[in-house]
């Protein structure tokens, strides 16, 4: 039974593509086949994090329009064969994304036995984001530790409970979980930055997970990689737990304190 | 239901039950209407609050309204127009009409049905006429007839009406309307005749209205209008009282102005005493 995840938050630059090629990754990892689809008509990021950019031919746009066939504009991750990414185009804008081709692809795409289709939106409320979220069984909202990202958080849980296909047609309601992403505890306890604690109680969503702000995240988009490949950083580590959690493994939330106080953890035997 | 004399088809012997006779029946009836009351003639002042305290969407599901001109200052125009030298002073038999025009396309942008105007000049009842708009008369009691019916029969039987204004219409018991999810921010839940319970959260950037009360066994962090009919002894309850805004029947506070300590994110009742809206804690 596929599953159709959108990773989403309303706001611009939090890490919704960041999110959504690592996240993809990690279910190809689990040996989950795995679909990423790039919804940012326009704008299309995607291609460049997941460092497919040279291989794009065709897009999601072509195959909506039917001028061509699925297959051609899948692209098939050098390192991992579960992994697939449809590009978006950059020359069209947002209302070529047509309900009816959107739907056609996904169960193209569910017919072809994927695991798990991860759309990844565009920033806004708008055509791109709505189309991205609409057929989702279950979604990731990202959210940065500051009150403007979370607002439009808020916004995005509004849509996804009353926008999506799942909601219109009264079933079960789409799964949310809440990823933190930039996440500094320093700037935490200095009170420059929403404390988790904050952060919970102005959204009332389940965490999934706290991705640490990492210098690593640009560098590997820069490298055209996902982040979850870089070995032994933070954020490799905090995505794959997101995973597991995501997969329903309990793992418990780790690079939410802040680096003071874990040396003085470790200096005192503490864990 | 304020049935008057004006029914055309009941039979001598004042047996209605008796026999319906034709394919309608035309009867005075009463109906609730929404009222516009304007306060001012300027329809960019008027557009510009309606845009910041109403918004664009409303959605106020096709409901009638009626508009009443009656509070429209009407300056004398001559002495409100300066008039320059050496040029014709222009409309000097009347104040200028209000843009009915306008206000029509205003309140049907959100979603507003205008049925007819009250308190109207004659100026402005022949605009309201071409706008297919009815005339209703002196009192705030209108006939929703069909828009251009409104020739002199109609007139006479909103008369009658009026005599008969005792006979309340019972209040039908309205259902409670009972949100059981978080109201995020962008989200806009009405209770229309009746009381508004939330379960969840009410988020920064959510409106919740009701015509009755609304109790929120949450945090209250968004906008709470109850009374929004004017039901003065309508309250807000919250266990947690953090609002944008809280209004009963119209009278409103905003955020600008801090809740008290006393109140400011404890279990807190907000109404009405007189003109003043009063914030108390409740015992907890």
């Amino acid at each position: 039974m596929t599953k159709i995840v959108v990773v989403t938050s309303g706001k611009g630059g939090v890490g919704k593509t960041t999110t959504s090629a690592s996240f993809a990754t990690g279910l190809a990892m689990r040996g989950l086949k795995t679909c990423v689809i790039d919804f940012d008509v326009g704008l299309r990021n995607l291609d460049l994090i997941m460092g497919v950019e040279r291989r794009v031919v065709y897009d999601l746009i072509n195959v909506i329009n039917d001028e061509i066939k699925l297959t051609q504009a899948l692209i098939k991750d050098k390192q991992l064969d579960k992994l697939f990414i449809l590009a978006a185009s950059q020359t069209r804008d947002k209302d070529a994304l047509k309900q009816e081709g959107v739907e056609r692809v996904l169960n193209e795409l569910k017919a072809m036995e994927f695991d798990y289709i991860v759309c990844d939106s565009p920033a806004g409320i708008e055509t791109g984001a709505l189309m991205a979220m609409h057929y989702a069984d279950e979604a990731l909202v990202v959210t940065n530790p500051e009150v403007s990202s979370v607002r439009d958080s808020d916004r995005i849980l509004g849509m996804l409970s009353s926008k999506t296909k799942r909601a219109i047609e009264g079933g079960e309601p789409v799964k949310e979980h809440l990823l933190i992403t930039r996440y500094n505890p320093n700037r935490v306890e200095g009170g420059q930055m929403l404390s988790l604690d904050d952060i919970h109680e102005i959204l009332r969503t389940p965490l999934i997970g706290v991705i640490p702000e990492s210098e690593s995240v640009l560098q590997a988009s820069n490298q055209g990689t996902p982040a979850i490949h870089l070995q032994e950083t933070d954020v490799s580590e905090a995505y794959k737990d997101v995973v597991a959690r995501f997969l329903g493994e309990d793992k418990p939330m780790r690079f939410t304190e802040a680096v003071k106080q874990s040396w003085f953890k470790r200096v005192f035997g503490g864990k | 239901m304020g049935e008057s004399k004006a029914d055309l088809t009941r039979e001598s012997g004042g047996r209605k039950s008796a026999s319906r006779t034709g394919t309608f029946e035309l009867k005075s009836r009463r109906f609730s209407l929404l009222g516009l009351m304007l306060h001012s003639a300027d329809m960019a002042e008027v557009t510009a609050d309606w845009a910041a305290r109403i918004g664009q969407g409303g959605g106020f599901e096709h409901e009638p309204v009626v508009i009443d001109l009656s509070q429209v200052p009407r300056a004398a125009a001559p002495a409100a127009a300066p008039v320059v030298e050496g040029q014709a002073p222009l409309a000097l038999d009347g104040p200028a009409p209000i843009d009915l025009k306008a206000l029509v396309d205003l309140l049907h942008a959100s979603q507003l049905q205008p049925v007819a105007v009250a308190g109207a000049t004659p100026e402005e009842l022949a605009l309201a006429h071409e706008l297919g708009l009815a005339d209703a008369a002196e009192e705030p009691v209108v006939e929703r007839a069909a828009p251009g019916a409104a020739t002199e029969t109609v007139r006479e039987v909103v008369r009658e009406i009026t005599v008969e204004k005792i006979i309340e219409k019972p209040a039908a018991p309205v259902p409670t309307l009972i949100v059981d999810k978080p109201l995020r921010s962008g989200q806009q839940v009405y209770a229309k005749g009746g009381d508004l319970v939330v379960l969840a959260v009410v988020s920064h950037g959510a409106e919740v209205i009701a015509d009755g009360s609304i109790h929120i066994y949450a945090p209250l962090r968004g906008k709470a209008i109850a009374g929004a009919r004017g039901d003065t002894t309508a309250r807000i309850y919250t266990q947690s009282l953090e609002a944008e805004l809280l209004a009963v029947a119209g009278i409103y506070r905003t955020a600008e102005n801090p809740l008290p300590a006393d109140v400011a994110g404890k279990p807190a009742q907000v109404y009405l005493q007189g003109e003043k809206l009063l914030l108390q804690p409740l015992p907890t």
